[in-house]
Order: structure tokens, then C-alpha cells, then sequence
């Protein structure tokens, strides 16, 4: 139905990925679930860490969005602290997606929430919390995790 | 009325929700269905929701997704194409949708990644229903039904839809600018109201996906709107191609019917593909004998005529006194008025407990309007609920009822029709094709005698050749039949003059 969709953004993914994104096949017989590895931006407290997502296609795609989680547990307002990893933002919501929107795209939009957290939408309150009244403590918080975990 | 009754009725007929489970589109209906789920509604709907099935006889449910609009309008554009029978049209869509890409590249500012695949399901769906109409109709019709309820095709032909209309707005934004809702501008009304998934359509989406769509290949749409809008009918306006002076390019191209409710599509049918329902009729009869509200029989009964008349018979045929020749809907209720009182005299034999005359009566002391089409109570209703158990050896009751016109004897049990025709000598032609030692076809044979294109057609669905079928009476060779035991007196038949 749209796999060749899928395959175009998959070999777009694979060959010409966004810069600091390294994208492959959880399963090479399967073109649903992607790997993706995305180095911590250079100008957030992330920077050095290497960061494991799962982004899975569902049946429905495009006309749902894929789901992307993190696999590797980062410190964030917008990203759960525990092992579902699971992330708040914008472009994923279900109502706000749109056919047209491309998984580059999708993956360039995480590591601008990596550099720019919403607190506003927070799923981790105690880190949006810090996160707007005490910037240091966040940056500190975020970047011994990023050692912790992302390493 | 309890306050309480008041304010349901009020909740119905303003929370009407669309199914959100089933099928994306459904099976084709009789559009009782729709009467009768308003039959508690507010007086509007009720009488807007009578008035319906005489117009139309079936209607297509769609799935209230967020997407029927286009789903129905785009359903719609296939079947259309598909009961005009023309393999070249078929294969002309293909071409023009194909071309069509050039519109949303350019225009529409789509990338190919994004419409290719949808596109594909378009011309893929054409091109297999022009292949597979030579060889089998049924097959094609049953492709078109699978694809539009497999959800990845059939959400990628909707999403093309999206995208086309999308398109067109972007290649004509002149023509539909004052249109625009909110002040969006044509970028914030694609990307508000037309790209979103599970956007519904609106009234201008609609007009986007009709003008680019369905009015290039001839296409007339008529959208019947059903709300609280003062009136008797449901308004309605077509969508077709007109010329400079607003006269119809097309007028006597296809049209699609569709039915409009706040938020929601489904399709709509005008007494054309006949499906032919034993068991959908019985329904009708075991519901009225149950129900004990007037005004409910009444509200049904429309759609039960539309029922027929998609039968290819005059709905009238079932309607003592009316002959096939009164084929025309006009004029009908007041020739209702009159006639059924005077063909319904009950005989004075008749052991019917509810005589159709006193049925009448209350049908105007009801308060109702006379021009409502009323019809004989059907034979259930009249059924003596005393009814001997031994007869349950022969056809249904309904079949066995003593005659209530026309004939003298006081009983014509089915057995006698069987008895008698051997001396007959009018027996083999009133046989059925099918069946020659029976008078009465089975309802297996009934679908064969449907299709029989002869000049007299001498059953009806909801009568079937009961007694109380008067079909018979336009066949001018037409002899009723009669059991005369010797120890009776002699029949004498008075034949109804055709």
C-alpha cells in the first residue's frame, strides 16, 4: 500500500540521514521498525551522549504517525524518565500530523526539542520545574545523565 | 408529554451520532432504516425522515471516521462509473487521474513521495473495475466494496481526494477565495481543514472535491440535507456542471445522491439495483404486527413502497384499485384518498378483526396529514391471534388470510389453489416460469421471476401473491382461480376490470 513510500524515506534515511542521526533496520526483513542513534546536540547539556530511539511505522502510515521512543534514558521536560522513553511533541500528535510530514523532518524536530525543551508540555514535571527556575541545576541534572545512561 | 420524554426526543434528534464501529462503507440499505431511526425524534425528523424513502429507495451507511464525506463522495464517483458499464470511460479515468498528478505537483506543492502511492490505489481500483467489468459486474461491484473496507486502500484513496481538492483550491484560489472560513487564506484552509486525517469535510471541501472531481467526467451530485430546517422534505441542491447562464452542461448525466446530517455523509439511492430481500420484508411484517403505534406503521410505511418500486413494479400494484398503468408518483396521495376505502370494503365474509376501512379512520383521527401515503394494514396485523395452530401445515398465515375483496367465497385456503389447478384451464399460465405443478412460486424462485422482463409482473415483495396482491388483476387474461366443492354453490368470480 505505501511501501514505497516507506522505502523512499527509509533510503533517504539510510544514505543522506540529518547530521548527528544514523538511522537503521531493526530487522532487515522488516521496514517498520527503524534504529535510530542521535548524538547529543553540541549547545545542550545532552552533548556526548548517544542516544538510542525505536521509531516504528504502524499500519496505518502515513495517516497515523509513527511512534518514536527512546530507548536510552535521557533527562528531560518533554521525554518520560523511565524505561518507555516516551516523548511529547508537537509534530507526532496525532492531530497535527500529516500525510505529508516526513520522517527527516520528524527526527530534526527531536534534536531541536533536544537544544529547546518545552516545559509548558511537559510529561516530567520535576524537570520542567527545575528546567524554568533553576536552568543551572536542570543543565547539571541532564548532563550527569546523559554520562550515566548515554555513554 | 413527561418533560422527561421531551427533552430525550430533544436529545435525539440533536445528538445524532454516526456508527463508529463497522464497516467503512456498508452494505446498501432500504432506507426504512433511516425512518425509523428518527421514529422517535423530533416531529421535523419524523416527517423528513417519512418523505425520504419515497424519493429514495436505499442508502449506503458510511463510517462516521472523520473522513465519510470524502469517503462517500469518492465511493460514490467509482459506482458511478461502474453502473454506467463503460470500460472506455473506466479506462479514460485512468489517464485523467494519472494526468491529474501533474496538478498536485505543480499546484498543489505536493511531493511525488507523498501522493504516489494514493494515486496508484486510484488508478489501480479504475483500471481492475475496467477489467473486470466484461467478465463479471458482480465481481467489479464486490472489488469496489473490498477495497473501500480495506483501511490502508481505502484511507490512501480518500488522502488522495484530500490532495486533489487541496490542489484544486491551489490552482483556482479565485473562484473559491470568498469561500474560505475564518480568514484562513488558501494555505490555512488546506492545512486546517483539508489535510488533517480525520478532518471532516465542510461544505467548501465538498464543492473542491465535486468541481474537481465528479463534474470533469459529467457527474451531477445532489446533497439532501437533513436537519431541523423548517419543512416537510429534506432540502436538497445539486452540484452539476453548469454553463455561463447557469444552465446544465449535462442534464441528463448520472447523479449522485448523497444525505447530509450535521457532521455526517451517506450515500443515497433512487429505486435503481434492485436487491431483492425475502427475509428484509419479513422483518417489515414480524416489526408492524408488534408495533401498537399508528403513527409508527405510518412512518414505515413509505419505505416499504420504495422498497417495491426498487422491485421494478409500481409501488401502486400493491394497492387495491391502483393498476400498474398509474405508474406515475405525481398525483398520488389524492388518488390514495379515495380509492383505498372504496377497494377495501371489507366483504361481508371477511373474519378479519380489524376492518381496513376502521384502519383508515384512524389514520386521519390521528391528526397526521392526509396526504401521508397510508397502505392497507399488512396481513400480520389482521391475523386473528387465535389463529388455529393446524394451519401451520400450510404456507405462512399470511398467505391464507380469506380474501377481502372482490371474491365471494368465504375461504380460499392456499390448499385450494393447488386442488384446483388441474381442471383449470388457465392453470399453466398462471404458473410461475419456473415451477409448473405449483402456483405459488417459492421465494427461491422469486429472484428468476423478478428478472422476467414480462408486461405484467403478478407478485409484489411485501404481498408476495397473497390474496390481498392485486398485480394479478392487470393481466387481461387474468381468471382468479377459486375452490368449488360441489356442495358449494357455483362460483361467480367478478372479475375487476383492468
Amino acid at each position: 500500500m505505501t511501501q514505497k513510500r516507506i522505502s523512499k524515506e527509509l533510503q533517504e534515511c539510510l544514505t543522506t540521514p540529518p547530521a548527528g542521526i544514523k538511522v537503521n533496520l531493526v530487522d532487515e526483513g522488516n521496514i517498520h521498525n527503524w534504529n535510530i542513534v542521535m548524538d547529543g546536540p553540541a549547545d545542550s547539556p545532552y552533548v556526548g551522549g548517544k542516544f538510542q530511539l525505536l521509531l516504528v511505522l504502524p499500519t496505518e502510515y502515513p495517516f497515523k504517525p509513527p511512534k518514536i521512543n527512546f530507548k536510552t534514558r535521557i533527562y528531560h521536560p518533554n521525554v518520560t524518565f523511565d524505561e518507555h522513553g516516551s516523548m511529547c511533541i508537537g509534530i507526532l500528535k496525532s492531530d497535527s500530523w500529516k500525510p505529508s510530514s516526513r520522517i527527516p523532518n520528524v527526527l530534526t524536530a527531536i534534536q531541536q526539542l533536544l537544544l529547546e525543551p518545552v516545559p509548558d508540555d511537559a510529561v516530567e514535571q520535576g524537570a520542567a520545574q527545575k528546567f524554568k527556575e533553576d536552568r543551572k541545576a536542570f543543565d547539571k541534572e541532564a548532563r550527569d545523565m546523559t554520562k550515566k545512561y548515554a555513554k | 408529554m413527561a418533560n422527561n420524554d421531551m427533552e430525550a426526543q430533544e436529545a435525539l434528534a440533536r445528538d445524532f451520532q454516526p456508527a463508529l464501529e463497522g464497516p467503512l462503507v456498508g452494505d446498501k440499505k432500504s432506507s426504512l432504516a433511516i425512518t425509523e431511526e428518527y421514529a422517535k425524534a423530533d416531529p421535523i425528523y419524523v416527517v423528513k425522515t417519512s418523505a425520504l424513502p419515497q424519493k429514495y429507495s436505499h442508502y449506503r451507511p458510511v463510517l462516521g471516521d472523520g473522513n465519510c464525506g470524502w469517503r462517500a463522495a469518492g465511493f460514490s464517483y467509482f459506482e458511478t462509473l461502474l453502473r454506467l458499464r463503460n470500460k472506455a470511460q473506466l479506462e479514460e479515468e485512468v489517464a485523467r487521474i494519472t494526468s491529474l498528478n501533474n496538478l498536485l505537483k505543480t499546484a498543489g506543492g505536493f511531493s511525488e513521495w507523498v501522493y504516489e502511492d494514493m494515486a496508484e490505489e486510484v488508478t489501480g481500483l479504475l483500471s481492475d473495475l475496467a477489467n473486470l467489468l466484461p467478465h463479471s459486474i458482480p465481481q467489479a461491484e464486490a472489488t469496489l466494496r473490498e477495497r473501500f473496507n480495506d483501511p490502508s486502500i481505502s484511507n490512501s484513496i480518500v488522502y488522495y481526494f484530500r490532495l486533489l481538492a487541496s490542489s484544486w483550491l491551489k490552482a483556482n484560489p479565485a473562484s473559491y477565495e470568498g469561500f474560505i472560513p475564518d480568514g484562513l487564506g488558501v494555505d490555512g484552509y488546506t492545512k486546517n481543514w483539508i489535510e488533517p486525517v480525520n478532518q471532516e469535510i465542510d461544505h467548501l471541501g465538498m464543492t473542491l472535491l465535486i468541481d474537481a472531481l465528479l463534474k470533469p467526467v459529467g457527474f451531477a451530485v445532489e446533497i439532501v440535507y437533513l436537519d431541523r430546517s423548517e419543512g416537510s422534505q429534506a432540502n436538497s441542491h445539486v452540484f452539476q456542471s453548469e454553463d455561463a447562464n447557469g444552465v446544465p452542461t449535462n442534464p441528463a448525466g448520472p447523479m449522485i445522491h448523497l444525505l447530509y446530517r450535521p457532521s455526517h455523509y451517506d450515500i443515497l439511492y433512487k429505486d435503481q439495483a434492485p436487491q431483492i430481500q425475502i427475509p428484509q420484508n419479513t422483518n417489515i411484517q414480524v416489526q408492524r404486527a408488534t408495533s401498537l403505534s399508528h403513527r409508527h406503521n405510518i412512518q414505515t410505511t413509505p419505505a416499504v413502497m420504495g422498497d417495491m418500486s426498487g422491485l421494478d413494479m409500481s409501488i401502486f400494484s400493491c394497492i387495491p384499485g391502483f393498476s400498474l398503468q398509474q405508474q406515475s408518483h405525481h398525483g398520488f396521495p389524492s388518488q390514495y384518498n379515495t380509492t383505498p376505502l372504496e377497494a377495501y370494503t371489507p366483504s361481508s365474509i371477511s373474519v378479519s378483526p380489524i376492518s381496513p376501512g376502521a384502519s383508515s379512520a384512524k389514520v386521519s383521527s390521528n391528526g397526521l396529514p392526509a396526504t401521508f401515503p397510508a397502505q392497507p394494514p399488512p396481513p400480520n396485523s389482521l391475523t386473528p391471534p387465535t389463529l388455529p395452530s393446524t394451519h401451520s401445515a400450510f404456507p405462512p398465515p399470511t398467505t391464507q388470510l380469506p380474501i377481502l375483496t372482490h371474491l365471494p367465497a368465504p375461504h380460499r385456503p392456499s390448499l385450494s389453489s393447488h386442488t384446483s389447478l388441474s381442471g383449470h384451464p388457465l392453470s399453466s399460465e398462471l404458473s410461475s416460469p419456473s415451477s409448473a405443478s405449483s402456483f405459488r412460486p417459492s421465494k427461491y424462485e422469486w429472484e428468476a421471476a423478478a428478472e422476467w422482463e414480462g408486461p405484467v409482473v403478478f407478485q409484489t415483495s411485501t404481498f408476495k401473491n397473497s390474496h390481498y396482491n392485486v398485480a394479478h388483476y392487470n393481466n387481461p387474461n387474468f381468471q382468479p382461480e377459486e375452490w368449488t366443492p360441489e356442495s358449494e354453490d357455483p362460483p361467480t368470480g367478478r372479475k375487476r376490470s383492468s
